[in-house]
């Protein structure tokens, strides 16, 4: 027992270059960002403006960018893992050596579902969900910059596995009887637990926020069945996000008991059950796929109805729809297990609820097609994402339903193919998703419209990159090639791999294009700034403000009549042909006061969190009772809001001039 | 849906005057659910350790007692009734229990399969050891 627990200078890995080499470039990013920051003195700014935020605006943005760093993370992991396919066929053994590859493939699946995934999603949610509701915050503002910090935690604590210690080792999922401590007893899947179980309460708590906020705060006039599409997929998807986080975390707390206390829920031996947590692992993995998918179909109802200039086609299915698929994904979950020993009239079961949810999904699919038709379609950035995905998806989804079919799974799974298909759903429905409410939103979020030019370039690159990357996977998943190779024999297989690695190097090129995009429109922000509002000419609400939208969002709460009520606005004031007389008499405006909780109850949960790791008991009791303590002072709290007079809302109001009038 | 009732955002200040706002029944309601929870409980003990009772219904007993203590929870304690401003807290508890439903009558339906799949194995041992 020592005061440092398992940690000890060994527990750097001084002898891997590529990790240390790593390791030292992001320290010296770092650590220049840091200087550079500090020495211009916006230290305090990004303190008062951002890190202590609890603007639903703010988070969103932190979210988006959090994931977009992840995102780069997670895609070096990818390309590595494909650049070791591409060359270790054979007796060539590549440049990673097994462990290393191992921790790979688990960070790669991790981090991209768990930090790049999630955090966009929400992070688009956080942002557009409020104002497309026509209300100035979510219901727990404070909570929600707790939860935003706890997420980012977790990707510290995941990022701080590269430089001190190592990885899980186990896939992403982290099976027993592999990830308990007689196979695995390294810290690895202590990391990879820890980091999961801090950022899923986080994820928890903005699920519990979302629910509140879209069934209790709306705009006067907003009934269930005027709310936005997005809206509705955000309610469906934080009402999957309050059921299936909970099972993770049990889950994971069982496991974290089985590691540390010498429990038997899931070991080989005493009784435990592996399979249990197999089950309940995708009891949450199945509806988590839905968590992530729905809001970016929401995305796309929002991108093609605006770019269309039309309603969306059959709103009212499509709400069904998503609130179906809500329920139903949660009687899919074995067929991620149809090979562990179900008999066949439970896989068949399974697999046919599995086909069954396919159908919602072809609603859908039909409804954004029968939106764009007949309309003026306006091909930009945020509609090519859509129809590359419209195209892309709908083959991810069919090889899904080739996969549903219990015999085909049996020959096919464990196999890349398998890998190829749901990259082949992931990145379309997913990514895409995000991408174009990325696109769709930055204008709204800051101001000016993102760079149409190489947003189109980074599209294709991605579109094309997507397919040549994925692709040649199904024909070696059906060659028999199993997931997660680290080298392999079979040589008629490297020509296909090699295709994968150029697909992979046209996505960088993508990802490029994405970071010059950025660069080049802050650089053109005058040119592209949007000083209407409304740039798109959009329906819902979130137009009918300032871009940016004030700490208020709205000076007067707007009245909804219909749906798409900006939409209908407008066209009554085109209508008159006469704009209506601003005269507004400006009430004072509460909003909630910024607050370091959040940051501080993160802080000592990376605190705690790397102590449970490496065994420093001590350190863990001191972060859990500085994360109680924090929070325990802030319940005391005697003042939680800030009083915006009601002449700076109207200075505001009357300088930005689009505003719905009530 | 004629007219839209608009609820209370939490932390809002209610909009029923503080004049209706009995205090006392408040406290009458939560202590009768307290006297009543505590009475469920106590039963179940002495269900589980009675003679008194015919043996095989002693869980009978206890699930019934048990649903009575859920219940008691949802009226005083989580104050689901029937009335209007309560259909979001119905409509929540009731997607709620349904996935609680399915999640457990599904792990117990597989990993019931599961097991009996595996027993095939210990069956044909004990046919070998029998012949």
């Amino acid at each position: 027992m020592t005061l440092l627990g398992k940690l000890d200078w060994s527990s750097i890995p001084f002898d891997q270059p590529i990790i240390m080499g790593t390791v030292g470039s992001v320290i010296v990013v770092i650590v220049s960002v840091l200087s550079w920051v500090t020495l211009k003195g916006y230290l305090p700014y990004l303190w008062r403006e951002w890190i202590t935020s609890v603007d639903h605006k703010r988070i969103g943005v932190m979210y988006i960018a959090l994931a977009l760093v992840m995102l780069l993370r997670g895609f070096a992991d990818g390309i590595m893992m494909r650049t070791q396919q591409a060359v270790a066929a054979g007796g060539a053994q590549g440049y990673l050596p097994p462990e290393h590859f191992d921790q790979i493939f688990s960070a790669h699946g991790t981090i991209m579902i768990f930090f790049v995934a999630m955090p966009l999603v929400i992070g688009l949610m956080n942002f557009a969900v409020p104002l497309q509701l026509g209300v100035r915050d979510v219901a727990f503002p404070t909570m929600n910059s707790i939860s935003f910090w706890l997420t980012a935690s977790g990707v510290l604590l995941t990022n701080v596995s590269l430089a001190v210690g190592e990885f899980a080792k186990t896939g992403w999922f982290a099976y027993p009887p592999l990830s308990e401590l007689q196979f695995s007893p390294g810290v690895g899947v202590d990391y990879y637990l820890w980091s999961l179980q801090i950022s899923g309460i986080g994820t928890l708590l903005s699920g519990v926020n979302f629910v509140t906020t879209i069934l209790k705060m709306r705009a006067p006039g907003m009934s269930y069945m005027r709310m936005p599409v997005f809206c509705w997929t955000a309610l469906a998807s934080n009402l999957l996000i309050v059921a299936a986080f909970p099972v993770l975390t049990a889950l994971f707390a069982m496991l974290l008991l089985d590691r540390y206390l010498g429990f038997h829920f899931f070991t080989v031996d005493a009784g435990g059950n592996a399979m249990m947590y197999v089950n309940l692992f995708w009891v949450w993995g199945h509806p988590e796929v839905y968590i992530l998918v729905l809001p970016a179909f929401g995305i796309f109802s929002e991108v093609t109805a605006t770019f269309s200039g039309k309603s969306l086609f059959g709103y009212r299915s499509m709400v069904l729809a998503t609130m179906a698929i809500c329920v139903l994904s949660y009687t899919v979950w074995l067929h991620h297990f149809f090979t562990m020993g179900a008999s066949a009239s439970v896989n068949a079961f399974f697999g046919i609820t599995s086909m069954i949810i396919g159908v919602p999904t072809g609603v859908k699919v039909f409804n954004w097609l029968f939106t764009m038709y007949g309309g003026r379609v306006r091909f930009t950035v945020p509609v090519l994402w859509t129809i590359g995905f419209m195209v892309s998806f709908v083959f991810g989804g069919l090889t899904g339903v080739l996969l549903a079919l219990p015999a085909v799974d049996w020959q096919v799974h464990n196999s890349v193919f398998l890998v190829a298909h749901f990259h082949h759903v992931i990145i379309p429905g997913v990514l895409f998703g995000c991408m174009a409410g990325y696109n769709y939103w930055f204008p709204k979020a800051f101001g000016f419209r993102l760079d149409e030019r190489w947003g189109k370039a980074a599209f294709w690159c991605w579109f094309l990159g997507f397919h040549l990357a994925f692709m040649p996977l199904y024909m070696t998943g059906l060659m028999g090639m199993p997931r997660r190779l680290q080298h392999y024999d079979v040589l008629s297989w490297q020509p296909w791999l090699l295709v994968a690695e150029v697909g992979a190097l046209v996505i960088l090129t993508g990802i490029i294009c994405q970071i010059v995009q950025i660069v080049v429109s802050i650089r053109h922000r005058e040119q592209l700034r949007d000083t209407t509002g409304d740039p798109w000419n959009g329906r819902t609400l979130e137009w009918s403000t300032a871009s940016p939208p004030p700490a208020w969002n709205f000076a007067v709460l707007p009245r909804v009549d219909e749906l798409d009520a900006f939409w209908a606005h407008k066209q009554r004031v085109l209508a008159k042909q006469e704009l209506p007389v601003r005269q507004h008499a400006y009430q004072p405006i509460e909003v909630p006061k910024n607050s370091p909780v959040g940051f501080v109850t993160a802080f000592f949960a990376v605190v705690s969190g790397f102590a449970l790791i490496w065994h420093i008991w001590w350190m863990a009791g001191f972060g859990v009772l500085g994360a109680a303590v924090t929070l325990l002072a802030f319940m005391f709290r005697t003042k939680d809001e800030v009083e915006i007079p009601a002449d700076e809302v109207g200075l505001f109001d009357r300088a930005h001039p689009v505003e719905v009038s009530p | 849906m004629t007219e839209m009732r608009w609820d209370v955002a939490p932390g809002d200040r209610p909009s029923i005057p503080a004049s209706e706002q009995n205090a006392s029944s408040g406290f009458l309601v939560y202590t009768l659910g307290l006297l009543l929870a505590v009475i469920l409980t106590v039963t179940s003990f002495w269900v589980a350790n009675t003679s008194a009772i015919w043996a095989p219904g002693v869980p009978a007993g206890l699930t019934v007692l048990a649903i009575a203590q859920m219940g008691v929870h949802l009226v005083f304690f989580l104050h689901i009734t029937t009335g209007p401003d309560s259909s979001h807290n119905v409509l929540a508890l009731a997607f709620g229990v349904l996935i609680v439903f399915l999640v457990l009558a599904g792990s117990l339906v597989i990993m019931a399969n599961l097991n009996e799949n595996m027993m095939v194995h210990s069956e044909l041992m004990n046919l070998q050891m029998q012949r």
